[in-house]
């Protein structure tokens, strides 16, 4: 143990004397994590709300407009952070000409056979007219309609079983139309719920999913996964200078094992980790305000997973390559491939099945679904232990190859 | 006579199916200073390789200080010390930091690392630039610094690896008045090189190699008297006579 801790010391003072790793280790990434706040635009500005523009295309009156005017915001001011804008546009033919304009991102649509598609159980079609451009808007309209048609489909039921009793216990006459469109048209709007409550209500979680409260609660974690297994892959090149230089050799003429010396190199690779993500979160706290969710010791101990991970590839790779320039290339080229694949750059939920399902095959994924579970989604410890467990059998897979490979190769 | 310290039995090492080294066997006494002469390629460094544990030999086995380097490799790793052909250094580090990190390698306290360093450090001629970093030496500095790191621990047998390739005179002087007053002071040396001169002023005998295989092993004196009145013959004569003049690279 005492050898690995000489080679770790060793290392780390090699480290300190490389004033340009030090760049490309603190500095350089957080370059990009300031540009790309920039580009997200939320470092310093104001919490730009989305607005989402609805109308309708019935007659005054209809259960539409009842709907409408219950989820429309009339005071910005007591709206949560993310909670976003509910506009009525009242013409139809302007709104859609400003969605084709660019001048809106898009438009829930209520039809005009809406009342009527309700009342009379045939079904009726909300529309989300969308600029392709404008993804946020669209999905967040999507989950608005969505939440109304469950909302109204809930209320319907509702209805429909209060009528049926009130006909068996002989309260209302079945043939009575015009009394059974009242009753339906009581519950339906909202006429049997207590004071102070709609009937119909917005859910904003599944916006505010879309759309994140911070920006760096996203920017950081995925920059921090990129550049912690950037750095550990680079720590490749350590072996193969040892190699090189001859030091290997040396080293394994004295009394140290080679796997002392892997493990020296292991401790050194992640001690450097652990530098960087402390740097990474507290900069991150401090200039960026982001929040760690509820559980920040499942942040931290999915960063340190991370660190483990990348120094256990850097192990392997440096087990598996010959030349300094080699491990070099493919530290950059696994990073670069990795990164992205793994949801370090975009946010794995906006991505196709196919992909998230490709980000899955890397520890980069695994970190990123932790992450964005824990700092946007609000979720505890005990939902990232699965994430937590395929990091550290990531982990475990590498060091065995890299050990493996290192005992067999020649000096 | 003096008990074998080193035992080389019947080397044999291949790469793919190149025989690097071919049935070597060879002892060196207690105190003695050893020359391995060969042309480039022909198994010197192979054979410091496997006689200091870091290859393992296909066939054959040596005993150093009574072990085996098959069965006790960690017994005979402390009583060895390697000063490789290329300066195996971290160039960044100071001569001093050099010192003390592989002394605690060798198992050293960190007081004995401290003391040992320094120590070494004057016995090279370099105590002035222990704090310097040794990328910033001249080539024969860190030739004298690989050689010092090579003598951290008190080893009993010591593998020299051509140290002064490249150097100037002055710095190859040095040298050798430190492994002369290494030899006074018992530790025994293998000791390869290229320079016939070296060889006929330090080791007591030498080994010839070409082609993997030892064509012929005695004192340089002797090896002189083998193809002439030997104040009339160099080493280097016996040494072009049994390898040939045929360019090796």
């Amino acid at each position: 143990m005492k050898h690995i801790w000489f080679i770790m010391i060793k290392d780390l003072k090699l480290f300190s004397k490389d004033r340009m790793a030090l760049f490309f280790f603190i500095l350089f990434p957080f370059i990009f994590v300031i540009a790309f706040s920039f580009i997200m635009g939320d470092l310093g500005a104001e919490d730009q709300r989305l607005t989402l523009n609805v109308t309708s295309l019935e007659e005054e009156g209809g259960i539409s407009y009842q709907i409408i005017e219950a989820i429309e915001t009339e005071d910005e001011s007591v709206l949560e952070p993310g909670e976003p804008i509910i506009s009525w546009d009242v013409d139809y033919d302007e709104a859609h000409q400003a969605v084709e304009d660019g001048e809106l991102g898009g438009l829930l649509v209520f039809p005009e056979d809406f009342t009527d598609g309700i009342y009379q159980s045939s079904g009726t079609e909300l529309t989300v007219v969308v600029n392709p451009d404008a993804i946020n808007t669209y999905a967040a309209l999507s989950g608005l309609a969505h939440s109304i048609a469950t909302r109204v489909n809930s209320q319907w039921v509702a209805a429909s079983a209060t009528i049926e009793l009130l006909i068996a216990e002989g309260l209302l006459d079945p043939t009575d139309s015009e009394a059974i469109e009242e009753v339906m048209e009581g519950i339906l709007s909202g006429q049997n719920v207590s004071e102070g409550q709609s009937a119909i209500v917005l859910a904003t979680e599944s916006v505010g999913e879309v759309e994140p409260v911070n920006a760096a609660n996203f920017i950081i974690p995925g920059y921090l996964v990129m550049f912690v297994f950037f750095a550990a892959a680079l720590g490749a090149e350590i072996i193969v200078r040892e190699r090189q230089n001859h030091t290997l050799e040396r080293l394994l003429a004295s009394s140290v094992r080679r796997w002392s010396i892997l493990g020296g190199v292991f401790a050194g690779t992640a001690a450097k980790g652990v530098v960087q993500i402390t740097v990474f979160w507290v900069v991150g706290i401090l200039a960026f305000g982001i929040d760690l969710g509820v559980s920040p010791a499942a942040v931290v101990i999915l960063s340190v997973l991370m660190v483990v991970v990348s120094a256990a590839f850097a192990i392997m790779l440096a087990a598996l390559v010959k030349t300094r320039r080699s491990a070099g290339s493919l530290a950059v080229l696994a990073a670069l491939i990795l990164a992205p694949l793994g949801g370090c750059w975009w946010p794995l939920f906006i991505l196709p099945s196919w992909m998230q399902f490709l980000a899955k095959l890397t520890p980069h994924g695994w970190a990123m679904i932790g992450f964005n579970k824990l700092m946007l989604f609000g979720a505890e410890f005990g939902d990232v232990v699965t994430e937590m467990l395929v990091l550290l059998g990531f982990a475990v897979v590498f060091a065995v190859i890299g050990i493996w490979r290192f005992r067999t190769s020649a000096v | 006579m003096l008990k074998p310290f080193l035992i080389a039995k019947n080397l044999h090492k291949s790469f793919n199916s190149r025989k690097a080294v071919d049935r070597v066997s060879f002892s060196i006494r207690k105190g003695e200073i050893f020359g391995l002469l060969g042309p480039n390629g022909a198994g010197k460094t192979t054979t410091i390789r496997i006689l200091s544990t870091v290859l393992e030999p296909d066939r054959g086995d040596v005993i150093i200080g009574g072990y085996s380097i098959r069965r006790n490799p960690d017994a005979v790793r402390r009583l060895i010390g390697v000063c490789p052909q290329e300066l195996a250094l971290y160039e960044e580090l100071s001569a001093i930091d050099n010192l003390v990190f592989f002394g605690r390698m060798v198992g050293l306290s960190g007081s004995e690392a401290k003391a040992q360093a320094v120590a070494r450090l004057k016995l090279v001629g370099l105590t002035g630039r222990a704090k310097g970093r040794v990328d910033k030496f001249s080539g024969g500095m860190k030739r004298r610094v690989n050689l010092a790191v090579s003598l951290m621990g008190h080893p009993k047998l010591l593998f020299m690896d051509e140290p002064t390739v490249g150097i100037d005179p002055q710095s190859r002087n040095r040298i050798y008045r430190t492994i002369e007053r290494l030899r006074d002071r018992g530790m025994t040396i293998l000791y390869t090189t290229h320079y016939m001169e070296e060889a006929n002023r330090l080791c007591d005998r030498v080994a010839i190699i070409d082609a993997g295989r030892i064509i012929a092993m005695d004192t340089p004196l002797a090896l002189r008297s083998r193809i002439g009145p030997p104040e009339q013959v160099t080493l280097e004569d016996v040494f072009l006579k049994l390898t040939g003049r045929r360019l090796r690279d």
